[in-house]
């Protein structure tokens, strides 16, 4: 154009206007829910088997296909509730006079088209009505990313402890060069537990990696275990339903807790959609983990955000999903863990889905450093965020799990975070941690802040702890003997989890005290005004007390 | 038996024992009655007794003493089929049989050593293993570690791997 009208000019250079959207085009699968290619619902049981699913004959199911009518579906249940107008499932999900559990059954006998359907009758405050209802746990809870773009593990235990203390129920890292996992696992265990006692620690890596460091008590649980809509794009992931299921089972034999991770758009990132709507094939993700047994899944687009972000209706898509995963009875954590937008209006909007109703984990998680240390390709929220969403939990009076801090208190969980690493490092004869390193890391806005470290050596050391078989235990011996028997206690406790099997229930986190709170004995019983989970009391005060507000004596 | 036919009669046994039938019933339960999930959970709380290590130790024998003066290793911090056979009772109780069955998968897994159960994973992977190797892991987890659900869980998925073309190619 010519000449440009000046508002225009403006508009054009607003933040919203560098993200990427496009139009729907069904037959690559970039359309968010009901795509023109999606099956019409129907089921056909024979003898206690499903012999026809969503207009498909039972010879001509794809193995995500056989895995979902075998396992996630009960059988006989299926006709009757099938039977059931969508609309009516639709409103009983919203309805309060409806419990939970009728809602989880019906869903029970739901195929993969019929589920897709009834998300498309609800508009996004009735899903969110719906997540309140139907998310398993009653106490909504937070989880966080912790990296750092040098595996510094001096920041790293100083952020975890940071993250903890704002009362992240999980703390997840991930490795900005592959060689040092072990190393940032064993910086999470030892940080986190300062922080608050009782936080459970991952740390996302390749699927056998991950297994091993669990298996060593160097972390709490897992969560990057990927399971995908087409059979195509499940062979590319080099899994099936049935390996992932089994490596699920290999997680709980060794009592360990974990999750799946799924979301909407992997499918056409991959190429492999096969003219789907992104939801629909969602929800087979979603009921292969409820048919592998596993307790719950991150969802939520997750890394792949930018694809339903970029069509109409994308971000309700994305909302769906978590929705979904709550009415087939499964802990969500539900996204809102990785940058989609340059518009702090859509972060936020979007933020708001899982915010305002609360789910198991609103964020998977909520970046506890700054973008630039995100190793996770960054997250809707990071640290740079914090006073921004502790006052929009005390504006909406809302619980999002984290609570506001002093400079004081957190100056002294990050140095002794930093000193208890460094305690660890020396006793087990790990490259030395300098009192300079533990000063900078307790003061550090993020890696830029620290000192460099010998690259070669931490990740030669890192390896040497594989090798050598450092466990768990190990940790919690170091830490004893270097004078933190606390920390060594909570180390302790951590390791424990592995012998009750109480945490492999579904939604299950840990309180300060190691009892665990999980959708059985904190089972989400919300049922309108009154009931649920209800911010009051001493939490309602303590998230009301933001660093910044005046009192009547201030004036 | 076409490969059809053997997926169906597979599945038809996978169903019986997930809606409840003989086979999932409970090697051993707390004096005789499967636990609840209103009266015994969490276990470590409510059953406390019930829950012992791998060489028999209860959880308050797990103490920074004793792991100081070496009276309880690393080793022995695992748990047993035992305890998550009542915990896959208290996932049935509340009506969560998929999460059950997998507790009992795990239950058997207990037995497998890590180095065995990480290869397994690996050749259940797509284009990894032929019919037959699947088939001798099977057999392997039935007859070497009393691994019966699971024996059928590889049994079933060498039949749909030939059957949607996933088995290694020669």
């Amino acid at each position: 154009m010519a000449k440009r009208q000046k508002r225009f000019e403006v508009l054009d250079a607003r933040e919203v206007n560098k993200d990427g959207f496009v139009t729907e085009w069904p037959e690559v699968g970039m359309i968010a829910m009901g795509s023109p290619n999606d099956p019409k619902p129907s089921v056909k049981v024979s003898n206690g088997v499903i012999v026809e699913m969503d207009g498909k004959k039972r010879e001509e199911f794809d193995f995500n296909e056989l895995f979902i009518a075998n396992y996630a579906i009960n059988a006989s249940l299926a006709e009757e509730m099938m039977a059931l107008p969508c609309v009516e499932i639709a409103r009983k999900i919203v309805d309060i006079n409806v419990p939970r559990a009728e809602v989880v059954k019906i869903f029970s006998g739901l195929t993969p088209a019929k589920i897709a359907a009834v998300m498309d009758e609800l508009n996004v405050v009735e899903m969110m009505m719906g997540i309140q209802k139907m998310r398993a746990r009653r106490t909504p809870g937070n989880q966080a990313h912790v990296t750092n773009m040098q595996d510094n593990p001096v920041l790293m235990a100083a952020d975890a402890a940071e993250a903890t203390y704002y009362g992240f129920d999980e703390i997840e890292t991930t490795v900005a060069v592959f060689n040092y996992g072990p190393m940032n696992a064993l910086a999470l265990l030892v940080g986190g537990q300062i922080g608050r006692p009782g936080a459970l620690s991952q740390d996302a890596l390749e699927e056998s990696i991950e297994l091993q460091l669990g298996l060593r008590g160097l972390t709490a649980y897992a969560e990057t275990v990927s399971v995908y809509g087409t059979e195509r794009v499940f062979i590319d992931g080099d899994d099936t339903p049935w390996s992932k299921a089994f490596l699920a089972s290999a997680y709980a034999s060794r009592g360990l807790k974990m999750r799946y991770t799924s979301g909407t758009g992997s499918e056409v990132q991959m190429a492999y959609a096969e003219g789907k709507s992104m939801l629909y094939l969602e929800i087979k993700c979603i009921m292969i983990t409820k048919g592998a047994g596993v307790q719950g899944l991150q969802n939520g687009s997750i890394s792949c955000i930018g694809v339903p972000g970029g069509v109409p209706g994308g971000i309700r898509a994305v909302l769906g999903e978590n929705l979904v995963t709550t009415c087939l009875d499964l802990e969500v954590a539900s996204g809102n863990d990785q940058t989609f937008s340059h518009s702090p209006f859509r972060r936020t909007a979007r933020l708001m889905g899982q915010f305002l109703p609360g789910t198991d984990f609103i964020f998977s998680g909520y970046s506890a450093v700054p973008n630039y240390d995100n190793v996770f390709a960054g997250s809707n929220f990071d640290s740079d965020d914090y006073d921004d969403f502790l006052i929009l939990q005390r504006d909406l009076k809302v619980d999002g799990g984290l609570r506001p801090v002093r400079e004081e208190e957190i100056v002294a969980v990050r140095n002794k975070a930093a000193k208890a690493i460094q305690g660890v490092f020396a006793e087990l004869g790990l490259p030395a941690i300098t009192d300079e390193e533990v000063e900078a890391a307790t003061y550090a806005h993020g890696s830029n802040d620290m000192p460099a470290r010998d690259k070669v050596q931490d990740t030669k050391a890192a390896q040497e702890m594989l090798k050598r078989g450092v466990t768990g235990v190990d940790v919690v011996k170091a830490l004893a003997k270097r004078g933190f028997p606390e920390v060594a206690e909570a180390v302790l406790n951590i390791q424990k989890q592995r012998v009750s099997g109480d945490y492999l229930h579904t939604s299950a986190i840990l309180d300060k005290d190691f009892n665990v709170v999980a959708a059985i004995n904190d089972l989400n019983d919300y049922q309108g005004p009154g009931t649920g989970y209800r911010l009051q009391g001493e939490r309602w005060e303590q998230l009301a007390n933001i660093r910044h507000a005046m009192s009547p004596q201030d004036i | 038996m076409s490969q059809q036919d053997l997926i169906a009669a597979i599945v038809k046994e996978v169903l019986s024992e997930l809606n409840g039938g003989k086979a999932s019933q409970p090697a051993s339960t707390a004096n005789g009655r499967s636990l609840h999930y209103q009266t015994d959970y969490p276990l470590s709380q409510k059953r406390r007794e019930l829950v012992k290590t791998a060489t028999g130790k209860s959880l308050d024998d797990i103490t920074l003493d004793a792991i100081m003066s070496g009276a309880v290793q690393a080793e022995e911090i695992r748990i047993t089929p035992q305890t998550l056979e009542y915990q896959a009772q208290i996932a049935e109780s509340i009506k969560r049989p998929q999460l059950a069955r997998n507790m009992r998968r795990a239950g058997e897994l207990t037995r497998v050593p890590d180095d065995r159960v990480l290869a397994m994973y690996n050749a259940l992977r797509p284009n990894r293993s032929s019919k037959a190797e699947l088939l001798a892991i099977a057999d392997e987890l039935e007859k070497e570690y009393d691994a019966k659900v699971c024996a059928n869980f590889v049994r079933e998925a060498a039949g749909v791997y030939e059957a949607r073309d996933v088995l290694k190619k020669d």
